[in-house]
Order: structure tokens, then sequence, then C-alpha cells
């Protein structure tokens, strides 16, 4: 019962020294305070409109009938294309293209309306401009849909013409009909894919950079045992990486909940999860991220700045690993091992599962017994590196 | 010429930060050598178990998109494998789907497909839908010829309209020439950036201002370009080189002239170093210029606009995108690599990667002004 109190006792000093560390410390407080808010804020407006919509793009009409115009008319109704320009030929166009006024060239060629009225396939050439993905998507979906359309419009005539009417010839016609439900991000919209996963990978690359930064500090400026205190014994020294990390769970756990649950809110992104789930999901995974912050800095950092230094590559790279781009399932297998070191990578497929997917704890197990395990092996390696410091005393050697 | 020996002194960080680019060319290189994910997993609801539900999920096996990951009983089953992440789409065919095409009442089929993982819930649909489209086809084909029409005509009366589509540049929808020709120039110009901030942030650390100061016989300008070319120099030589194996040997699609992606690829890593350099001399406390270059870099990627277009954010982020060097480059690489244009086309995005010299200069202007004030005091 002693020993409880005094283990307590010792992870109290710890944490209160580390709370006073982390405030008198501006650029951590940026790192802690502001980042993690101000970020999501800024990614949220950014991609609040989801989808490119009102695609500008160039006409060749060639053709100049009925059933042409009447494309170009329904293709300039769609949400996602605008027809900004009509042109008498195909270079034409193609130079509105090259400057970039453009995105997608429809083509209609001149024997179109002969082949319309002699019940043959016609066909209408598609330019798409492939710099970016989004473009392509736009004019694809926008143009099948009036495609579609108007293949049924033609369609029930040329039936019409065959002697075939009223429904026998809607079921000629469609005779499996198709129904499509797009679920969890309705609009197949990027914002809701992108913000999700960027929520945790906010979280995870600021904690770890804040941890990062307090421990080079003090290795810099050779206080790295001052953090322990003096009466602890090497046994206990796992009370320091407790008390450590408690401390910064207390920060991080108020942040979590306005970052992970009602900014996803405010912004009306997908949510199917509800808040008790989703804070449980996360522990596991705040303290894998301390404790592998912990491991990484004890034994690389040494000065202050130099953890943010390979911040660059770390982030973009991690968000590639997780599987949210490049679905995991054809992802080669010695990247997906590689992956599982960080613990962005459950944690961000877990977030989305509960969160956006409305996923139990239960579908979810994988994810989350992966995140303890890190945390539990971090821990070790964590304290293992606090011990090697204490034990050499090599704290600077540059 | 201190900067270079201080390097050579202290190369930890040069060779670490150049592992770090060589290793995210390789990820990003091997994940998406393919083009597109291959064989992602979906699943079938086959509630009617007949011959041809059967052989609906036998083509969708066959095709190279997609693998019939598992069939499933009901529909809570297959919803929960989508939560669980198993797989990115399923098909729901109800029961007695056979019997009623055989009796024309054309029987619903229903498409769930998972948008949260968009690029793969995305393939998947495209897949499935394909794979629905076919369905209905054969059936209407099928009756057709049992009336007597022809190959033509059947065609002409199911697909009265067709598109032929051309996608300029990349045919093959390939998603590496997407990402990678935008994000490793990005990841080579946001770790010059870091690096040229780093370096001028540990000349204050170590209280060496002075000194670095009268190597340049105090001329600012001079001290901050004599710190930053040896890292222009290199960046842009690893930069060129990630373009040469893009372009070159990985065979990207590169429409004009190469001299111009290579004097566009070392003007986005000088950009980009004027960046880091003016925000770092500005900024008095190292460790605060430091994250300000963090934080400021952290968002070009989004605002470069390859991923989600620029013109379909709000009109503030629009403006915000010009103080990205990056921003410019994948205007420039668009120009030149995709549409072949020359220097006609794109001399404003060059003008514009030009004018962050001009951040340099107040920079060098912000440096002396505070090495007069200390030597005032």
């Amino acid at each position: 019962m002693n020993q409880l109190i005094i283990d307590l006792y010792d992870i109290w000093e710890v944490l209160s020294a580390e709370v006073r560390r982390v405030f008198s410390d501006s650029t951590v407080l940026l790192i802690f305070f502001i980042a993690p808010l101000l970020y999501p804020l800024i990614f949220c407006c950014m991609y609040r409109t989801e989808n490119v919509q009102d695609l500008p793009v160039a006409v060749v009409d060639e053709a100049v009938c009925d059933a042409s115009k009447r494309f170009i008319h329904k293709l300039d109704a769609t949400p996602e294309i605008t027809v900004t320009y009509k042109c008498c030929n195909m270079s034409e166009a193609e130079e509105l293209l090259k400057a970039n006024k453009i995105h997608a060239i429809f083509y209609v060629p001149k024997d179109f309306s002969q082949r319309i009225a002699t019940l043959r396939t016609a066909h209408i050439g598609v330019f798409a401009d492939m710099s970016s993905f989004y473009y392509y998507k736009a004019a694809l979906l926008g143009s099948n849909a009036v495609l579609i359309d108007e293949m049924h419009t033609i369609e029930l005539q040329r039936y019409g013409m065959e002697g075939l009417t009223g429904e026998a010839a809607r079921v000629q016609m469609q005779p499996i009909v198709n129904e499509e439900i797009t679920a969890f991000n309705p609009t197949g919209g990027y914002g809701s894919f992108f913000l999700p996963a960027l929520l945790v990978l906010v979280i995870h690359q600021t904690l770890f950079l804040g941890i990062c930064l307090l421990g080079g500090e003090t290795r810099e400026n050779r206080r790295a045992l001052q953090i322990i205190p003096a009466r602890l014994r090497i046994r206990s020294i796992h009370r320091v990486t407790l008390g450590r990390s408690l401390c910064y769970i207390l920060i991080y756990t108020p942040i979590c909940v306005i970052s992970m649950w009602f900014i996803p809110r405010w912004f009306q992104l997908p949510q199917l999860g509800n808040l008790y789930e989703i804070m449980i999901f996360l522990l596991p995974f705040l303290l894998a991220v301390i404790f592998f912050a912990m491991t990484m800095g004890n034994i690389f950092v040494r000065q202050k700045l130099s953890p943010m230094l390979c911040f660059a590559f770390f982030s973009l790279v991690l968000f590639f690993l997780t599987g949210m781009v490049w679905p995991q399932a054809s992802m080669p297998k010695f990247w997906l091992w590689f992956s599982y070191i960080f613990p962005s990578t459950p944690g961000v497929q877990g977030f989305i599962k509960v969160s956006s997917m409305g996923a139990s704890m239960a579908d979810v197990s994988h994810e989350y017994l992966t995140l303890w395990i890190q945390a539990g092996i971090y821990f070790i390696t964590a304290t293992f590196s606090l011990l090697l410091i204490k034990k050499f005393k090599f704290y600077n050697a540059r | 010429m201190r900067e270079c020996r201080r390097l050579i002194n202290a190369p930890r960080y040069l060779i670490l930060l150049t592992l770090g680019a060589v290793l995210t060319f390789v990820i990003f290189a091997t994940m998406t050598n393919k083009g597109q994910p291959q064989r992602l997993p979906v699943g079938v609801v086959d509630l009617d178990g007949s011959y041809l539900s059967r052989r609906i999920c036998h083509e969708l096996d066959a095709t190279s998109g997609v693998k019939v990951h598992a069939v499933y009983n009901n529909h809570m089953e297959a919803r929960r494998a989508m939560q669980r992440g198993e797989i990115y789409a399923f098909y729901e065919i109800p029961a007695g789907t056979y019997n009623n095409v055989l009796q024309f009442k054309a029987p619903h089929f229903v498409l769930y497909n998972n948008a949260a993982y968009l690029l793969a819930g995305t393939l998947c649909y495209k897949q499935l839908a394909t794979m629905g489209m076919l369905a209905a086809g054969a059936v209407q084909r099928e009756v057709l010829r049992k009336k007597g029409f022809d190959e033509e005509q059947i065609m002409g009366l199911i697909q009265p309209v067709a598109f032929e589509t051309r996608n300029i540049s990349n045919p093959w929808i390939n998603y590496g020439i997407y990402l990678m020709t935008t994000l490793i120039p990005a990841v080579m110009a946001f770790i010059a950036l870091m690096h040229t901030g780093y370096a001028i942030a540990t000349e204050r650390r170590q209280k060496s201002v002075k000194r670095w100061m009268q190597k340049a016989n105090g001329n600012a300008l001079y001290a901050l370009l004599g710190k930053m070319i040896p890292y222009t120099a290199w960046y842009t030589l690893l930069a060129i080189i990630a373009n040469l194996i893009m372009f070159g040997f990985m065979g990207f699609p590169m429409m004009g002239s190469w001299l111009l992606m290579v004097v566009s690829t070392i003007l986005l890593i000088f950009a980009a170093q004027c960046a880091g350099a003016f925000i770092s001399s500005c900024i008095n406390d190292p460790s605060l210029s430091m994250s300000v270059c963090t934080l400021y870099s952290a968002m070009s990627f989004s605002l470069s606009g390859f991923s989600y277009p620029i013109e379909s954010m709000p009109p503030l982020f629009q403006s915000f995108c010009w103080l990205y060097p990056i921003r410019h480059y994948f205007l420039n690489y668009r120009e030149i690599a995709i549409y072949g244009n020359g220097f006609g086309h794109c001399w404003v995005n060059f003008a514009a990667l030009l004018s962050f010299g001009l951040l340099l200069l107040i920079g060098a202007f912000m440096l002396n002004w505070q090495t007069a004030k200390k030597t005032a005091q």
C-alpha cells in the first residue's frame, strides 16, 4: 500500500514538472494547442465544396442536328459540367484546352445524325484533361449521366419503331435495373474522404513533434536527468515515462474531443460513431503515439530543432502508408508490414471505421489490439532508452 | 563556403534528409507501379442462388480490377464486412432474379460502395457498375436475337450512343502519374525549405550570426545566398534525378521541352529556399521560426492543387495558393509535360517563381536590421 502511494507520488511529481515545462515553451504551446485546432479548421474550410462543380468544357458540334443539340443542352444542365465554349473545329478547342480555359472537349462527329437516323450506334468523342483526377472524374460523371439518359430516349424511340411500346419497351430496355447506393460518403466528395484521416494524422504529428521537441531541449541543455526525480531508483524509472505520458494525455483529451468530434459535426463530415466509442478507441492511439515519440526522442533526438527537419517527408509518407489513398489490399506486403511500425496506420483506419462508417468496437478489434500492442512495446522501449541515458549519461554526444 | 565546410563536418542531416527523400520516392514508385490498384476485394450478397447470379459472381472474379472476397448470405453480413474494411463494395442480387428476368419483370440489383476510401471505392464501383450494365446488355441481346435481329441492329438498339474517350496524356489512368509528378518535387522543395530554415536557425541558436556576417563582409544578402547555394545545388540535383527517373525510366508522359522542366525544377527549389530563408530571418526565435516553416509548408501539398483543384476551393484559399512555389511548379508541369506548351504559355509561372527572390531581399534586409540593432545595443 505504501509502495503504491510512493509510486503515485512520483508520477504526480513528474506530471506536474512536465506540465510546467510544456507551458513555459512557446513553440511547444504552438504545436500542442494552436496547430491541432487550426489545421482541421483550415482544411475543413478548404474542402467544403467536396466536388468539382461546373467544370468548364468545350463542345465541337459538327453534326448540328436535333439529337446533338439535345445532348449538349443536357450536358450543360448537369451540376458537374458547364459548356463554356462552342467551337467550330477541333483545333480551336485544343487551343482552349492548352490555354487551360477548359478541361474537357466533347466532339460530335459529322456522321452522328446519319448514324442515329439509320439506327446504328453513333459515337461522341470525349477528350478529358488528365492533369487532375478531379477534372476527369467530373467530366466522366456528368457526361455518363447524360449518355445513359440519351441512350434511353433514343432506345425507346427505336423500340417504338419496332412495334414495342410502353411497359414492354421499358422492360426490354432495362431487363435488370441497377440501383446504386454510395455509403459512408454520400457525395463521394474529397473532403469527406480526406479530412477524417487528416484529423487523426494532425493529432499524431503534433503530439509526436511536441514530445520530440521537449525531449530534444532537455538533451541539448544537458538536463536530461532533471526530469527524473533525484531519489528515483533505476528499477522504478517507468514512473517517469508514465508521469510524462499522463501529462500529454491530459492535454490531448480535450483537443481530441474538439477536433475529432465537434469539428466533424460542424463541418458535417460523415459521422456515424458516438463520442464514447471514439474516445475509447483513441485512448490506446494516444498512448501508442506518446510512447513511440518518447522512444524516438530518447534514441535519435539530440537537438531541439532536428525533429522538425524530418517532419517534411514523414507526414506525407505516413498518410500514404495508412492505406487511405492506396488501398491496403493492393499494397505490397513489405510496405504493409512497414506501415505497422507507426501508430498512425491502425489509428487512421480504426478512426475512419468507427467515426465515418459507424463500425462497432468489435469490428475494429484488429486495429484496437494493434494499437494496444504498439503502446505496450513502445512503453517498454521508451523506458529502456531512458534507462540507457541515465546509465551511460550520454546526453549530448555531438 | 563556410556552410559547405559545416555540411562536410556534420553530414548527418544531409544524409538523413537525402535518405528520407529517396525513401519517399521508393515507397511511391513501388506502390503505384501497377498504375491502378488491382484485385480489390468486393462481395456479393447472393439471395437468388441461380445460374445467373453464380455467373455474375464468376465474371466479376475474372476481371483484373476486383476479386470476389466472399459471397454473403444476407445484407447485414456484407455490411459488417464493409465496415470492417474487408470489402470495398458489394452487389446485392435479390431472390427470384432469374425467374423475374425470364418473365420480363426487371429485377433490381443494388450496388453498395464504400466511398470513405475514395480511390478503392470508386474503382470497385466502376467495375461492378460495368458488370451490371453488361448483365443487362446480355439479357437484352439474347431477347433481341430470339426476335430475329442481326448483330448490327442489336448494337444499334442496345447502345444507340457511345462515348469514345481519349484521356489526354494519361491514357492508362495511371494513378502514379498524378501522385508522383507533383508530390516528389514537392517533397524536395519542402525539405530544401526546412533545411535552409534550419541552417539559419542553427546560426542563431549557436549565437554565431555575427561571425557569419563577418564572413560575408557584413552583407546579409551574400551571407544568405552563400548559405543557400550548397543546398540549392544538392536538392536541385536530387529533384532532377527524380524527374529523370520518372519521365525517362518510368515512362511518364512528357510532351514539352526538357530544358524548361529542368529550369522549372531549379526555380522551384530556389523559391522554396527563399521562403525558408525569409521566415527564419524574420523570426528571431530559432525554434519558433522552424515551427512556422513547418506550419507553412504542411499546407503546400493541398494548395498545389494537384489532388483537389484550386478552382473548386473557396476564393480565400485560391489567393493563398500563390504563396506556394509548388503551385507554380505544378502549373508549369501541366503546361510543359502534359500540353507540351512553350515558354510563351508559362512565363507567368516562371516569373512567379522568380519573384520569390524578393522574399530573399526582404529577409536579408531584416537580418541586416537585426544585426544593426544588436550592435547599437
